[in-house]
């Protein structure tokens, strides 16, 4: 059963289109990155999932069932900022959140807890610093314990620690069986957690699928020799050779098979070539995303 | 609907500013009152031969004290139009939808405070009504003519109405007061007078009018009524209509917009 389930969600702000026509589902149990560049409508996106924003065209459903508000009590999201009640505190401020959720209020504490803010939860709301209100965004989300997360940039505002600790969490959440869908700007944060990922740019859905599929990087080997011109010639006629993906210093070659590097410089010797420089890496994953969003 | 007042009132439980501007609003009923009774009674002790009974006297107290009351609905409009554009500003109107409220329960969330609110000024004009014709009147307690406080209580359903509906329209608290500061005080008269000068009694029939025509000052109002005047049958039903009408444009409005 997919948690969500999307089917030609189209939208436009004036003269901005800004989704057309995305369709994707999000398995039970997956991590599921939203990918795309600040603009490219990841927020819109869960906007609509979570009916604050209205979609032009297009339906989707939520656990396999037409959108109602007792599915989506079913759901704890974090949605671009935290929206609390400035004058409130914070424990006063997650009151209200489980109370239209439908949640006991004895879960407050544990949220507030694992959020870091027990000591703070009755200063007010806007006495919180930006990382401090985005922690209490994340207890919000998770008051009740949901089975499914919507967490749009959840790490925004945070120093490096609160990074690393969110991170920690959405993987703890993961590996206890949760539906997480996660909306980033940040590659290896969606790299680092995602089970699956769904590219967006410019309003359109680019690839959809498990991470390791969609943001699949060539490895490649950094070669030089006194002559790279010639080294260059010389690869060309190896068995395994692929395609040259960069030059610079050194050469960045693909092959279309692993080659041991050993081999290879022997390989270079037998064809007249002495290697001062061998280094096999992986494309990084800026690299690998851009050729998709460049595609 | 219970589940939707707890949460309202956890949201204004601890909102000093919130209960400063309602228990103002209420303490404006006995204060302005108390003013216009020491003036008529005044008035009255001069003039014995002409007005039989005094304004603040039963029955006549309950249109007295309408007529007076209908000057200062505003007052329990400026606490509706804060709480409503609060929820614009902290963005919190969305959260709530997030969180799992229907849209629509929003809205109900909103008219729970359009009639706690109107009801605490009829229920605050019906007490000091009370209070106010045992301590200045000589005739005993009468519910004759308490239809005007039912007048009342409809003209303060219809202007918060307006100030709700232009609370969901505008989102921004002081655009909000302003704007209906500037209708009820002055935009609506202006236009009544207008009206009534270059088209005839219709000019009548305009929201916050509606009640003021139900509403004339006692012995005073009829000395300077129009004879024309619809009858009050008319005017109650407007004060229905643009309550029906004002709240549909709420839920149309709220249900409807990107929020």
């Amino acid at each position: 059963m997919p948690i969500l389930s999307l089917k030609h969600i189209s939208k436009r702000y004036g003269a901005i289109q800004a989704l057309s026509g995305v369709s994707f589902e999000v398995p039970k149990g997956a991590v599921f990155g939203i990918l795309g560049p600040n603009g490219s409508g990841k927020t819109t996106l869960l906007g609509i999932v979570t009916d604050v924003l209205k979609a032009d065209e297009g339906s989707y459903s939520l656990f396999d069932a037409p959108p109602a508000a007792s599915l989506r009590r079913q759901i704890g999201t974090l949605l671009e900022t935290p929206n609390f009640y400035h004058y409130l505190s914070a424990y006063q401020n997650l009151q209200i959140a489980a109370s239209i959720k439908q949640r006991p209020e004895t879960d407050i504490s544990r949220v507030l807890g694992i959020a870091g803010l027990a000591n703070r939860q009755h200063s007010r709301f806007k006495t919180y610093s930006l990382g401090m209100k985005q922690r209490l965004a994340i207890a919000s989300a998770l008051l009740g314990d949901p089975e499914v997360l919507i967490l749009d940039e959840p790490t925004n505002g945070l120093d490096p620690a609160g990074i690393a600790e969110v991170r920690e969490l959405i993987l703890q959440l993961a590996q206890s069986g949760k539906t997480i869908i996660l909306a980033s700007h940040l590659l290896d944060e969606v790299e680092k957690v995602c089970s699956h990922v769904a590219i967006l740019q410019q309003g359109k859905l680019l690839l959809s699928g498990p991470v390791n599929e969609v943001l699949a990087r060539e490895d490649f080997v950094e070669l030089s020799a006194a002559d790279n011109r010639a080294l260059e010639t010389v690869l060309s006629r190896h068995p395994a050779f692929g395609h040259i993906l960069g030059r610079s210093t050194h050469l960045q070659v693909v092959f279309k098979q692993p080659v041991d590097p050993a081999a290879l410089n022997a390989w270079c010797v037998e064809q007249g070539i002495w290697l001062n420089h061998i280094n096999t890496r992986k494309q990084s994953l800026e690299k690998a995303f851009l050729q998709i969003t460049n595609n | 609907m219970l589940q939707i007042i707890r949460t309202e009132w956890l949201k204004v439980r601890s909102y000093r500013a919130f209960w400063v501007m309602v228990l103002l609003a209420v303490a404006i009923v006995p204060g302005g009152n108390y003013i216009a009774a020491e003036i008529t009674s005044q008035i009255q002790q001069k003039t014995k031969e002409l007005i039989a009974i005094a304004p603040y006297d039963f029955p006549l107290i309950w249109q007295s004290m309408a007529n007076v009351n209908s000057y200062m609905t505003a007052l329990f409009a400026i606490p509706m139009l804060i709480l409503v554009t609060n929820e614009f500003t902290y963005r919190t109107h969305r959260q709530n939808i997030i969180d799992g409220w229907e849209r629509r329960q929003f809205v109900y969330a909103k008219l729970f405070w359009w009639l706690a609110l109107g009801l605490l000024a009829f229920i605050t004009s019906v007490v000091f009504a009370v209070i106010l014709g045992l301590a200045y009147g000589d005739h005993g307690f009468s519910f004759e003519g308490f239809r005007y406080m039912w007048y009342y209580f409809l003209q303060v359903q219809v202007s918060l109405a307006i100030a709700l509906l232009i609370a969901v329209l505008v989102r921004r608290a002081g655009l909000a007061i302003v704007l209906y500061l500037a209708y009820t005080m002055m935009v609506e008269q202006v236009l009544v007078l207008l009206i009534k000068r270059k088209i005839g009694e219709v000019g009548g029939l305009l929201p916050l009018q509606s009640g003021d025509e139900l509403l004339p000052f006692p012995v005073i109002g009829k000395l300077i009524g129009t004879g024309d005047r619809f009858d009050d049958s008319v005017y109650l039903l407007m004060l229905f209509v643009y309550i029906a009408l004002f709240i549909f444009l709420v839920f149309r409005r709220m249900l409807k917009t990107d929020y």
